[in-house]
């Protein structure tokens, strides 16, 4: 059995963790890229959203790498994401694909259906439930590590006074604890880890924007997507924090440990604005933008694949939001056609916004002391 | 006082139990009139660019109502049957409202959750009629002609069985029974000589039956409807041909859509023809492909003997 998973921002990362935890034989999905879109929205449903055709697409080509399992994630919210797996799975027959197609249902849609889906991808029958709750356990507290040294990088990367240090300890840092596999060597590692990301030189004096990222989860974390937001920031000097994480989903009790606000934070923050969940990451999309506004925030990006549901919900809503708290709120909305230039452009007109709401509120602060 | 109800999205399902709450509590329910050119239009600028087609119409419905109430009725509806999930628009179409911006009365949004217990999600309703001002014998008489007129939701408009040729028109009832959004479409139907067909009119039991067949459960109900309709028609060949109405931008449509296709191509069925509507939906182009499509379906019913009729389908 040859597993496959999609890409998604540090997915791979788990992945990689799992199946050398549990033995499981995988195959690396290809990163995303031209010809991954073009084979998945020749195959998808029209109007079907961007992240249905990638992985489609990504699961095409990874057949041909000689997978034979592919693992998607299921489901029972009110998102289009929970049909996807049965979607694709009836596109890849018709194009006469051999493959097993497993469903992960998530936890809350009932331990037996978590807890069977994850089991039937084991290579050994006998692995006792204690064993399997230990390993996983492990991962899920590896992956919070791997997300918050993200989340550090971003920060940093606007700061550095050398090009690409940020990136290089990032690296470093990522594969000192790959090789952790107890609690204690996590533990260990992740201390050494940000000890490294210390080192990255900045400089503090300079002034800086700080941009909020949100959105939908697939499209905020896959650099493919968002034109590598990321990095596109931090070469024009921006420290960036991100509301959506891969931990921060995996991570049970809604306790969102990298982003630091809980779901119920969350949702209290959102309230005024949208006071419903709605599925996928709206609830947060709105949310996370409050509070972001309230920390005071320069910009806020919102990203989201063309027709996502939650997501459309959240850009009508956001707009209030931006009316009310100040904060220029900039949605993307991105499809298989976005084109990079046309997504940038806009993305530089915000920050010369920012830069000169900036300006204007200093003024006035200014003229108002000397009055 | 009067209260606003917008003639879009679930008022076509639940339209006459929200107006029978307000008029038990004594409030002048003031119903949009049906969607024209302008509402659509008035929507479609209004609205987020990205919404769906029926949210853009729901959209014009509330700013044609914005200067005639004192408030309007938009319910959250939540669910519809136990384990499904209304869309999501659904789910944040008040907070939709209330972001719209522009002068816009006050949003009364009383949950509506119909699997979850009947005693909580009536209790939101509830209190909005002492809100209202009702007394509380008034609000809990109100709810319970609420309840009452949503019980028969079923076979209200199932003539018995169709006559002469008919044709299957499935879609979201707001799309297909709006006469302007569907740009007619049933009446078109009727005259070029075949028996439109809707999917409320098949019974909830063979809906049930025919998606016990599907791998994975659907979890939307609407779309479980239309989907169970839509094979229950091919698998018992009731009718002799499929129109899948669908909008623009429709989420759960997108996927169902992509569903039935595949469906029909795995096994032998009725003709099946998918419209997209837009607010640019013109009606010269609904008409040719429509008239396209009966015009074949005449020639198969002509050509093969009854009871053998055709294979393959597709879009």
């Amino acid at each position: 059995m040859k597993i496959a998973v999609p890409r998604m921002g540090n997915l791979s990362l788990i992945i990689r963790d799992l199946a050398w935890r549990l033995g499981l034989e995988t195959v690396e999905t290809p990163v995303f890229s031209e010809e991954t879109m073009e084979i998945g929205s020749a195959l998808a449903p029209e109007f079907a959203c961007l992240p249905l055709k990638a992985v489609l697409g990504s699961f095409v080509q990874v057949l041909e790498l000689g997978a034979d399992t592919l693992v998607t994630g299921g489901g029972h919210g009110p998102c289009r994401f929970g049909y996807y797996g049965e979607i694709q799975r009836r596109i890849l027959e018709r194009e006469g694909k051999s493959f097993r197609m497993v469903v992960l249902e998530p936890p809350s849609v009932g331990i037996k259906a978590f807890h069977d889906s994850l089991r039937s991808l084991l290579p050994r029958e006998h692995v006792r439930l204690g064993v399997l709750l230990n390993e996983l356990a492990r991962t899920m507290s590896k992956v919070v590590v791997f997300d918050k040294l993200e989340k550090r990088a971003m920060a940093l990367r606007g700061l550095e006074t050398e090009p690409g240090a940020t990136d290089e300890a990032l690296a470093e840092a990522q594969g000192i604890v790959s090789g952790a596999y107890t609690r204690k060597e996590i533990e260990v590692a992740r201390l050494e880890a940000e000890e490294r990301m210390r080192q990255v030189p900045v400089d503090n004096a300079r002034p800086y924007l700080r941009v909020g990222l949100v959105g939908e989860i697939f499209v905020v974390l896959e650099p493919f997507f968002n034109f590598d937001i990321e990095h596109w920031m931090g070469r024009r000097g921006v420290v960036v924090e991100r509301a959506v994480n891969i931990a921060d989903t995996v991570v049970p009790m809604g306790r969102n440990p990298v982003f630091g606000y809980t779901e119920q934070a969350v949702a209290q923050a959102a309230e005024p604005y949208l006071s419903h969940e709605v599925g996928g990451d709206g609830l947060l999309t709105v949310g996370a933008s409050v509070i972001f506004a309230r920390r005071g925030f320069d910009a806020i990006v919102h990203f989201l694949p063309f027709t996502c549901m939650p997501e459309v919900i959240a850009k009508g809503v956001l707009s209030r939001v931006a009316a009310e708290l100040d904060v220029p709120i900039l949605s993307l909305s991105i499809d298989e056609q976005t084109g990079r230039a046309g997504v940038e452009t806009r993305l530089e007109a915000l920050l010369d916004l920012a830069w000169s709401k900036r300006k204007f509120v200093r003024g006035l602060a200014e003229s108002r002391a000397r009055a | 006082m009067k209260v606003g109800l917008p003639r879009a999205l679930l008022f076509h399902h639940y339209g006459e139990g929200w107006t029978s709450f307000l008029d038990s509590i004594g409030i002048e329910p003031v119903i949009s009139a049906s969607t024209t050119g302008e509402v659509v239009v008035s929507g479609a600028v209004h609205a987020d660019n990205e919404t769906c087609l029926p949210v853009k119409v729901f959209t014009g419905h509330l700013l044609e109502l914005r200067e005639k109430v004192d408030a309007v009725l938009v319910p959250r509806v939540i669910s519809q049957h136990r384990g499904t999930k209304a869309c999501p628009k659904y789910l944040g179409l008040p907070d939709m409202a209330r972001s719209m911006g522009g002068e816009l009365p006050p949003v009364l949004s009383p949950l509506m959750d119909l699997a979850d217990r009947r005693g909580r999600w009536t209790e939101e309703w509830r209190r909005l009629a002492r809100d209202l001002g009702a007394t509380g014998k008034a609000a809990a008489e109100a709810v319970s002609r609420m309840l009452d007129s949503l019980r028969p939701l079923e076979p209200q408009r199932s003539a018995g069985e169709p006559t002469g040729f008919p044709v299957g028109v499935a879609g979201h009832l707001y799309n297909v029974y709006d006469e302007r959004v569907s740009l007619g479409l049933l009446d078109r139907v009727r005259s070029m000589g075949a028996e439109p067909v809707t999917v409320e009119q098949v019974p909830r039991r063979d809906v049930r039956r025919q998606l016990r067949t599907l791998d994975r459960k659907i979890r939307w109900d609407f779309e479980n409807r239309i989907v169970g309709a839509v094979l229950h028609w091919s698998r018992t060949a009731s009718v002799e041909g499929v129109v899948y109405v669908n909008s623009f931008a429709c989420g759960p449509g997108s996927m169902i859509g992509a569903l039935i296709e595949d469906e029909f191509s795995r096994r032998p069925s009725i003709p099946l023809m998918s419209v997209t509507l837009d607010e640019h939906s013109a009606e010269a182009g609904l008409l040719t492909r429509i008239e396209a499509f009966l015009d074949m379906l005449k020639h198969i019913s002509r050509t093969a003997p009854p009871g053998r009729r055709p294979r393959g389908g597709g879009p």
